[in-house]
């Protein structure tokens, strides 16, 4: 078991987890625990499975046709493997943020109150609270406050990006999951992002998977390093990058390979 | 200043001009083929404008056809027509719209969907004539409906039932997985997310299969002469019984040229096909603003 910092509360405690793409196996038994109200960077080279095992940890792999996983990822003690467990309230406590910004070809209003409308509330001020809301935690208020009824797609690439977060604030999860969410933006809207994860730990849980090594010594708390489908080390985020345990991870940081 | 001659380290200069010379031929016989597609069609209408309009008048809108004297109308047909493919539509819609969302969202690649896949195509080829006399058999000679409207709706329904589901299937496919990511991560049941984030974007492209379906129905004559019939009821003729004969305009077309004995075969014929065209360019534009409405209401577009 590797464990970052034993005196924080695991929000995510991952046991064994193996992740198959038909005879291909992607993770192999990957144990971590992920600590409540910090930012844990994935890092690793392309390929490394860094974004699979993201994946599994809000069960995206349910939608891949032969993709197959086993082992336990345990949200506050509960696995949301277990066959009890509906996966479409477990998405509800812990929610993801894509590589590429996909908002809905809706207005800004219909995309943020898109989760709370699934989830049944449809009372018009109180959906308008949530949208303020959620816009205002994503840093977005101020930018969209005058074109809510506008079309999503007409705000640039970083509006978007933050839009997707309040899309997935708005549902109030416990977890944001991000899947590279800078990767495709510009530097300016990329810091914007940054410091809004920064902000974002004050309330929720945030693991990032990210390529970029100066994005997860800037933002992250915790380390994870992934190579060939292991997790090879995980630790503070500033003993990765000072003093890495494992060869591979110096190799990595220090731009051996990768 | 002069132009400076820009010379390339690489290649002949041969190889350049045959490569030059392909890529103008290419351009050009794109843009001829375009344009006389477009002359072709300009002429078909013109000329069905020059030879149809003056058979065209209210009365020949309004009245019913005559079996042997001169001054029939199509109004009987041209509301068969229209009539026919709504109900062949309120059949065909629900069915082939499910079953291609079935093929595309649930369905997982495999023998059963291969299967489904399979029978589909080979429903597409059967030509329609031979779905004219399987209606006969089933809905005239089997259920005894006579020459029915019903039999003919059901029977153009099984006729376009593949092609809708395959338009179907393609208007789904087109959609992003990005869309079904975010909206399965909101904790969306798989059927919200079809609903309410995938289908309104799949809305255009439908709408477009829509409108070269009902073309095809609006156009059809083997399949309904031996099941819809080639007569309208004399006493009542626009009847909205689902039980009585109900020639429509295209059938009308036919059984005027080959079996009647109206001494204005011709004119009846010409006006009646000017008509039809008028009606799938109505039926064209109405689907198309309907379609339009629904996007936007459905995905709030702003521009």
């Amino acid at each position: 078991m590797i464990s970052a910092a034993p005196q924080l509360r695991a929000k995510l405690d991952v046991e064994n987890l193996d992740i198959f793409y038909g005879g291909f196996q992607a993770i192999k038994k990957a144990s971590m625990q992920v600590p409540e109200h910090r930012v844990t960077a994935f890092i690793g080279p392309s390929g490394c499975g860094k974004t699979t095992f993201l994946r599994a940890l809000n069960r995206m792999h349910d939608l891949t046709p032969g993709a197959r996983v086993e082992g336990k990822v345990l949200l506050d003690g509960v696995d949301i493997y277990d066959p009890a467990v509906d996966p479409v309230i477990m998405r509800q406590r812990i929610g993801m943020v894509f590589q590429r910004p996909n908002p809905f070809p809706k207005s800004i209003f219909e995309n943020v109150v898109y989760g709370p409308k699934i989830h049944g509330e449809h009372n018009r001020a109180r959906l308008m609270e949530i949208c303020e809301k959620s816009l205002r935690n994503a840093a977005l208020w101020d930018e969209a406050k005058d074109r809510l009824h506008r079309s999503a797609l007409d705000l640039s690439g970083g509006q978007q990006q933050r839009l997707c977060i309040a899309r997935v604030l708005a549902v109030e999860p416990d977890v944001v999951l991000m899947d590279e969410p800078a990767s495709a933006l510009d530097p300016i809207a990329t810091s914007k992002i940054e410091d809004l994860i920064g902000e974002l730990k004050q309330q929720y849980t945030v693991v990032i998977v990210t390529h970029s090594m100066q994005q997860a010594a800037r933002i992250s708390d915790v380390a994870a390093f992934f190579l060939l489908g292991e997790l090879i080390e995980m630790g503070t985020t500033n003993q990765i990058f000072t003093k890495p345990r494992d060869q591979r991870t110096e190799d990595y940081i220090t731009g051996r390979f990768g | 200043m002069a132009a400076k001659t820009l010379g390339s380290r690489i290649g002949s200069k041969a190889h350049y001009n045959s490569r030059r010379w392909l890529d103008n031929l290419a351009t050009i016989a794109l843009w001829g083929a375009a344009i006389a597609i477009l002359l072709l069609l300009a002429f078909f209408i013109g000329y069905l404008v020059w030879v149809g309009a003056s058979a065209v008048s209210w009365h020949f809108l309004t009245s019913p056809p005559s079996e042997t004297s001169a001054g029939g109308g199509i109004g009987p047909e041209i509301f068969n027509s229209f009539y026919i493919l709504f109900l062949t539509l309120a059949f065909i819609l629900p069915i082939a719209v499910s079953a291609g969302i079935f093929m595309q969202e649930y369905a997982r690649p495999g023998l059963f969907r291969n299967i489904v896949q399979f029978s589909a195509e080979s429903l597409a080829t059967v030509p329609s004539i031979v779905m004219g006399l399987f209606g006969l058999l089933v809905f005239v000679y089997i259920f005894h409906w006579k020459f029915s409207a019903l039999g003919g709706a059901l029977t153009l329904t099984i006729l376009n039932l593949p092609a809708l589901m395959r338009v179907t299937q393609e208007a789904m496919a087109s959609v992003p997985d990005t869309y079904r990511e975010a909206s399965m991560g909101l904790g969306a049941t798989k059927w919200q997310t079809i609903v309410r984030a995938v289908l309104p974007s799949a809305i255009p492209p439908l709408t477009t299969g829509l409108v070269l379906i009902a073309g095809r129905i609006f156009g059809e004559t083997a399949a309904l002469i031996y099941t819809a019939g080639v007569s309208v009821p004399t006493n009542n003729p626009y009847d909205v019984g689902l039980f009585h004969t109900a020639e429509t305009l295209a059938v009308h077309l036919w059984y005027t040229h080959s079996e009647s004995l109206v001494p204005d075969v011709d004119k009846v014929g010409n006006g009646s096909a000017l008509v039809l065209l008028g009606m799938v360019l109505i039926f064209n534009v109405l689907a198309r603003i309907l379609g339009r409405f629904l996007s936007v209401r459905l995905t709030g577009k702003s521009q």
